[in-house]
C-alpha cells in the first residue's frame, strides 16, 4: 500500500453501502481541509437521494457538538462557533434527506465508541467509510476490515471532499504517538484501549516501530507485542527474585468504623475517618471514606511485611487505571503503624454473580452473550494492562473480579497480587494450575503460565457461566486430580469426549465459534498445543474482539448463539431452517435436521426438551426415557444399579439373585472331596481341587505292572477300584492297556521308585491309551453351538 | 417455558457443593430440652446456610436420627429444597453405627449421582452427635467406625464427633477420629456450633492458601476439649 490513498466516498452511499461522519470532522479546522463538507455533499448528494442513503451522524456527534456549542470559554471561542455552525448544518442536511441522526445510543456505554460498536455490528453486512480524524477508531476500523467481507475504510475528509486512507504504518505511529502521549498526560483510560490495540495492529499488519525507538516494557506472553510503546509508568521487575516468607507485624490497634486514620501518597497526605463498613473478608475489612474512595485495614493476622512493601510499591507509583483498584496510599494508624491502603471504589457485583442462573438473571437481565463477551473484553483489557506492568493477579477468582451493570470490570484486592518478587499468599484450587497444586502458595512465585492458566479458566467460566473446565461425568469431585489429569470433556470437531457434564453446558459451548473452543480445547486439553504455555491475555483479547465481531455479523446465522442460556445445540449450516416450537412456543427452539436420503431438512414436531417432557421419566433418576426403554418404569442404568451388586472377592458386577454370601457364583467356596480343602468352586474339577486332580492324574510309582514291570495305573483309577470294593487290576492288560514296548533291556529298578525319571514314557503311553479306548463325548456346549449354527 | 431452577438445580448450579451429613442421636435420653435446642440449632442451620451466598450455592444437607434402628429425616437437598420443620420425638436406645452406616450409604448414592451427572463437590462432613453409649448391633458399630477411619484416612470424609453432654461416650466417639480428639458439648447451646459451622462451609470455596481447607476446632466457642 502507497503511504496514502484518495478514495470516492461515493461508493459508500449505495444501496450496500454506509458513509459516518464524527465529531472531528466538524471541529476540524485546519485551512486546507476548509470546504470538505460542502465538496462531500456535491460529490454524493445525488447518490444518497437517489439510494435513500443518508449519511450517519450519530446522535451521540450530535450531543458532542450541542455540549460544545453551549460552552462559555473566551479562550476556545472558535470552536465553540464552529459547533454551533456545524449543528446548523446537520439540521438542514437532514432536513434535505442528506443526512441522518436517528443512529446511536448503542447499549454500549463509551459514547466516543458508537462507531466501533456500528463498526463491530455490522462489520460483514456492509461497505462501510467512515470519517475521522482520532486515530483510536482509524486503527480498529483497518484492523477490523482485515477480517471483514466487506470493505471497511476510516479517514480524514479532504477539501475536495474525498477521504484520505493511510497506510498501515503511517496509522501504527500516529497511534504509538498519541499512547506516548497520553501516557505522560496519565490518561490511564485511553492507554488501557490503546496499547492491546497497537499490539494487535502490529500482529496483524506486521508493522515497524518508529525510528526513535526507546526502552520498551515487555508484555507478559508476548514479549514483543508492545517493544517499543513506551509506559511513562516504570514497569515493576520482569523476572524478580522470590523474596521469601512473609512474616507479621506488631500493631498496637487496628483502627474500626468511626476510627480515624492517616493515609500518604506521592499526591499528598492526610486524615480521614473510616465512615461505613463495606465488608469484611478473611484478611480484614473496607471501609468507605471521601465517597468514591475505599480504606481496606487488615486484621491482626494479614499486617504482614509483604502486604506493607506491596502497597508501598503501589503507591509510589501513583498508579491509575479505570477499573483497577491500584493501593493509592498507605494508610496507618495513630501510632503510624501500617494496618491498611486506600484505593479506589469499586462498585458492581462479584463474577460469581455471573456463574449462577438465579443470581444472574436478576443481577443483569436481558443480557445476551456479546455482553458477557464484552465483559470478557473487558476483564482482559484490565489483566493485560496488569501484565504489561509485570504484575501477576495471582488468586483470579470469582470474587476478585466485579462487574457493574455497563459491564465495567473491576480488578479488586491488589495486597494478594505478584509483584516485585512478593508472592500472591492465597489461591483458590479451580484457578490453579497443575504445577501450582498441592503446595501452599505463599511458598514460590506463580509463573505467567500459571497466572494464564487462571485467566483461560475464568474466561471459559463466565461464558459458559460458571461452569468448570474440567467437569465431567464421573470422577470423584477433586478439583485438584481434574486439573491434573487434564481432560477437557467439552468436545470440539473430530475430538469426542464422552464425559461431558450434563445439563445445558454442552449448548453453551456449541454456540461458540470454532476458532475459540480451539483455543479453549488446547489449553485445557492435555494433548492440546497451549496446554502448557496457555495464550496470553493479548491474543484473549483478539480472539474476543473477533467474537464479538462475529455476533454482531451474518456469519453468526443462528439466534440463539446470543443467548447467554442456550437450550439446543447450534443449527448446523446457515441454511438449516430454525422455527419456534409449537408446544412451548419458544423461539428457535427447533432446527431441522438434515436428511441424507430425502437430500432436505426434517423438521421434528416439537423441540428437545418438549419430547423429553412428554417421555416417561425413571421412577429412580427422574431421566426421561423413550417408553420403550423403561422396565418395572426404571431406566436400564437404574435396573442394573438395583439389581446387580459387586462381588467382594473380585469385584464384578453381578445380579443380586446370583450372589450368595456377597460373593458371584465364580469365587463361591466349596471343599474338595478329596482333601477337604475350602477352595474357590470355580477351582474345583468334578469336586475336587486342582492339586488332587493332578494328583489323581499321576500313575503310582509304588504299583508296577506284572508284565513289564513299569508304572501303570493312576491313582484315580486305584481308587475306583477300591470304591468298587474290588482288588486293584496288577497289569497293563487287566486295565485294556498294552505294556510300553521294551527299547531299553532292563530299567534300572532305582528309576522306578522315581517317577520323575520314566514319566515322559508313561504319561505318552497313557495319553495314548485313553485316547483310543474312550473318545470324548463332545460337551453341552458345543453341541449346542452345532445345533445353532445349524 | 420459563427458566425454571429449583428442578434441575443440581445440573445447572455449576457451584461445587459441600455435602453435610448430621446425624443425629433421637434416642430417650435425648428428650426434653436437649431434642428441642438440637432441633433449633438445625433450623438455625438451615438459615445460616441460607444467608450465606457461598453456603447457599454449595451445602447440600442431610440428617439421619438413629435410635432403635435408622431414619432418614432428610435426604440430600440444596437449603432451597430442606423441609425445614423437623418434628422429632426421641425414644428408645442408641443405636449409633446403624446411624452412621445409614448416613454414609446415603452419602455414596449422592456422590454416585454428582459422579454421573458431572457434579463437582468437596470433601463431605459428617456431624455425629449423641448423649449416651452406643447400644446397637456391635458389628454394625465396628463397620461403621472401619468405613469412616478409613474415609477419613483417603481424605475423602471430614467428621465431626460431638458429644452431648456429661454421659456421651467419647471413647467410642474417639474411635471415629483416631487423629484429633472428639468434641463435648458443653451444656446444650447447640446454636453457636451450627453458626461455626455454616460459616466454615461458606469457607471451603474461599482463597486459601493452599493445601487443606483450614478447620479451626478451637475457634469454636462453647466446645471443651477433654
Amino acid at each position: 500500500m502507497a503511504a496514502q490513498e484518495l478514495l470516492d466516498p461515493i461508493d459508500f452511499v449505495g444501496p450496500s453501502g454506509r458513509l459516518l461522519i464524527d465529531t472531528s470532522v466538524f471541529m476540524d479546522d485546519r485551512p486546507e481541509r476548509r470546504g470538505g463538507l460542502k465538496a462531500l455533499l456535491q460529490r454524493c448528494g445525488q447518490t444518497i437521494r437517489l439510494n435513500d442513503n443518508p449519511i450517519v451522524i450519530p446522535i451521540d456527534v450530535v450531543e458532542e457538538l450541542t455540549k460544545q456549542s453551549r460552552k462559555v470559554d473566551p479562550e476556545r471561542a472558535e470552536a465553540i462557533r464552529r459547533a454551533g455552525v456545524s449543528l446548523g448544518f446537520i439540521g438542514d442536511a437532514a432536513a434535505l434527506g442528506l443526512v441522518r441522526t436517528d443512529i446511536g445510543h448503542d447499549s454500549n456505554h463509551y459514547a466516543d465508541s458508537v462507531f466501533e460498536a456500528i463498526f463491530t455490528r455490522y462489520a460483514n453486512q456492509y461497505d462501510m467509510c467512515l470519517l475521522i480524524n482520532d486515530i483510536t477508531p482509524l486503527l480498529h476500523v483497518r484492523l477490523l476490515s482485515h477480517t471483514s467481507s466487506k470493505k471497511l475504510v476510516a479517514g480524514s475528509l479532504t477539501s475536495d471532499g474525498r477521504v484520505r486512507i493511510e497506510s498501515d504504518q503511517i496509522l501504527y505511529e500516529r497511534g504509538v504517538r498519541k499512547l506516548r502521549r497520553k501516557q505522560d498526560e496519565g490518561d490511564a483510560r485511553e492507554v488501557a484501549a490503546l496499547s492491546p490495540l497497537l499490539a494487535d495492529f502490529k500482529g496483524q499488519f506486521g508493522t515497524s516501530e518508529l525510528a526513535d525507538r526507546r526502552t520498551g516494557s515487555p508484555v507478559l506472553g508476548s514479549p514483543s507485542a508492545e517493544s517499543g510503546v513506551r509506559c511513562r509508568v516504570e514497569p515493576f521487575d520482569r523476572e524478580p527474585a522470590f523474596k521469601g516468607a512473609d512474616s507479621l507485624l506488631e500493631v498496637a490497634t487496628i483502627p474500626s468504623v468511626g476510627d480515624k486514620v492517616h493515609f500518604s501518597s506521592p499526591s499528598g497526605s492526610g486524615s480521614v475517618v473510616l465512615d461505613e463498613l463495606l465488608g469484611e473478608g478473611g484478611e480484614g475489612a473496607a471501609y468507605a471514606v471521601h465517597g468514591d474512595r475505599v480504606v481496606k485495614i487488615f486484621d491482626r493476622d494479614h499486617v504482614t511485611r509483604h502486604r506493607q512493601a506491596k502497597v508501598e510499591q503501589f503507591a509510589s507509583r501513583s498508579l491509575y487505571s479505570q477499573g483497577i483498584c491500584f493501593p493509592e496510599a498507605v494508610v496507618t494508624n495513630d501510632a503510624g503503624e501500617f494496618v491498611g491502603y486506600m484505593m479506589p471504589r469499586a462498585r458492581g457485583n462479584e463474577f460469581r454473580v455471573i456463574m449462577n442462573p438465579r443470581r444472574f438473571l436478576k443481577a443483569f437481565p436481558g443480557w445476551t452473550k456479546a455482553d458477557l463477551v464484552d465483559v470478557c473484553i473487558s476483564f482482559l483489557e484490565k489483566v493485560s494492562y496488569l501484565h504489561s506492568l509485570n504484575v501477576i493477579v495471582g488468586d483470579i477468582n470469582p470474587k476478585n473480579v466485579i462487574v457493574d451493570a455497563s459491564k465495567n470490570v473491576w480488578m479488586i484486592d491488589a495486597d494478594s497480587w505478584q509483584v516485585d518478587g512478593y508472592p500472591c499468599p492465597v489461591g483458590t484450587p479451580m484457578f490453579t494450575a497443575a504445577s501450582a497444586l498441592g503446595r501452599p502458595y505463599a511458598e514460590s512465585l506463580r509463573t505467567s503460565e500459571e497466572e494464564l492458566f487462571a485467566v483461560a479458566t475464568m474466561l471459559f467460566m463466565v461464558l459458559i457461566t460458571g461452569q468448570f473446565p474440567y467437569a465431567r461425568t464421573g470422577s470423584d469431585g477433586d478439583i485438584a486430580r481434574l486439573i491434573k489429569d487434564g481432560n477437557f470433556a467439552f468436545q470440539v470437531g473430530e475430538r469426542s469426549n464422552r464425559d461431558q457434564p450434563e445439563g445445558n453446558w454442552k449448548y453453551m459451548w456449541s454456540h461458540m465459534p470454532r476458532g475459540l473452543k480451539e483455543m479453549f480445547w488446547n489449553t485445557f486439553h492435555r494433548e492440546g498445543q497451549r496446554y502448557t504455555s496457555p495464550p496470553s491475555a493479548e491474543e484473549w483479547l483478539r480472539a474476543f474482539r473477533q467474537y464479538r465481531w462475529w455476533l454482531g455479523s451474518d456469519k453468526n446465522f443462528d439466534p440463539m448463539s446470543n443467548d447467554v442460556y442456550p437450550f439446543r445445540f447450534k443449527a448446523f449450516k446457515p441454511e438449516t431452517p430454525i422455527l419456534e416450537c409449537p408446544q412451548c412456543n419458544r423461539r428457535n427452539a427447533l432446527v431441522g435436521e438434515w436428511n441424507e436420503a430425502t437430500q432436505d431438512h426434517v423438521i421434528p414436531g416439537m423441540c428437545f426438551d418438549c419430547s423429553q417432557q412428554n417421555r416417561p421419566r425413571c421412577s429412580d433418576c427422574g431421566t426421561p426415557r423413550p417408553a420403550g426403554a423403561l422396565k418395572d418404569g426404571r431406566c436400564r442404568d437404574c435396573n442394573r444399579k438395583r439389581d446387580f451388586g459387586t462381588c467382594e472377592r473380585c469385584g464384578t458386577e453381578t445380579p443380586h439373585r446370583y450372589l450368595v454370601g456377597g460373593r458371584c457364583s465364580q469365587c463361591q467356596l466349596g471343599t474338595c472331596k478329596s482333601c477337604k480343602k475350602s477352595v474357590l468352586k470355580s477351582d474345583l474339577s468334578y469336586g475336587r481341587c486342582t492339586a488332587c486332580e493332578r494328583r489323581g492324574n499321576e500313575l503310582d510309582p509304588l504299583r508296577l505292572c506284572t508284565d513289564c514291570r513299569q508304572s501303570f495305573i493312576d491313582f484315580d483309577h486305584i481308587e475306583w477300584f477300591k470304591g468298587k470294593g474290588l482288588d486293584v487290576a496288577k497289569s497293563h492288560v487287566a486295565i485294556k492297556k498294552q505294556c510300553p514296548p521294551r527299547t531299553t533291556s532292563v530299567q534300572p529298578a532305582s528309576s522306578q521308585r522315581y517317577p520323575n525319571v520314566p514319566r515322559a514314557a508313561t504319561t505318552t503311553t497313557k495319553q495314548a491309551a485313553s485316547k483310543s479306548s474312550a473318545r470324548p463325548q463332545p460337551t453341552f456346549w458345543e453341541r449346542l453351538k452345532k445345533w445353532w449354527n445349524g | 417455558m420459563t427458566f425454571d431452577i429449583r428442578a434441575a438445580d443440581l445440573v445447572e448450579n455449576p457451584t461445587p457443593r459441600v455435602p453435610v451429613s448430621l446425624c443425629i442421636d433421637t434416642s430417650g435420653s435425648m428428650a426434653g430440652d436437649k431434642i428441642r435446642e438440637l432441633v433449633e440449632g438445625i433450623g438455625l442451620f438451615y438459615d445460616a446456610i441460607d444467608e450465606d451466598d457461598d453456603a447457599h450455592d454449595s451445602a447440600e444437607v442431610s440428617v439421619v436420627a438413629f435410635n432403635t434402628g435408622a431414619n432418614l429425616v432428610q435426604d440430600f437437598a440444596s437449603v432451597e429444597g430442606l423441609q425445614r420443620d423437623i418434628t422429632i420425638a426421641p425414644s428408645g436406645l442408641t443405636h449409633l453405627g446403624e446411624g452412621v452406616n445409614l448416613a454414609l450409604d446415603t452419602l455414596e448414592k449422592r456422590k454416585s449421582l454428582y459422579s454421573d451427572t458431572g457434579v463437582l463437590y468437596f470433601q463431605p462432613w459428617l456431624v455425629l452427635m449423641t448423649d449416651g453409649q452406643p447400644n446397637g448391633d456391635k458389628s454394625e458399630l465396628e463397620r461403621a467406625i472401619q468405613r469412616v477411619t478409613r474415609m477419613v484416612a483417603s481424605k475423602k470424609l471430614t467428621v465431626f464427633p460431638i458429644g452431648i453432654g456429661s454421659d456421651a461416650d467419647l471413647d467410642v466417639l474417639g474411635r471415629f477420629t483416631p487423629e484429633k480428639p472428639p468434641l463435648r458439648l458443653k451444656g446444650i447451646d447447640f446454636k453457636e456450633f451450627f453458626e461455626w459451622l455454616s460459616k466454615s462451609v461458606s469457607k471451603v470455596s474461599q482463597s486459601m492458601p493452599g493445601g487443606e481447607p483450614p478447620i479451626d476446632f478451637g475457634s469454636i466457642r462453647g466446645i471443651e476439649d477433654l
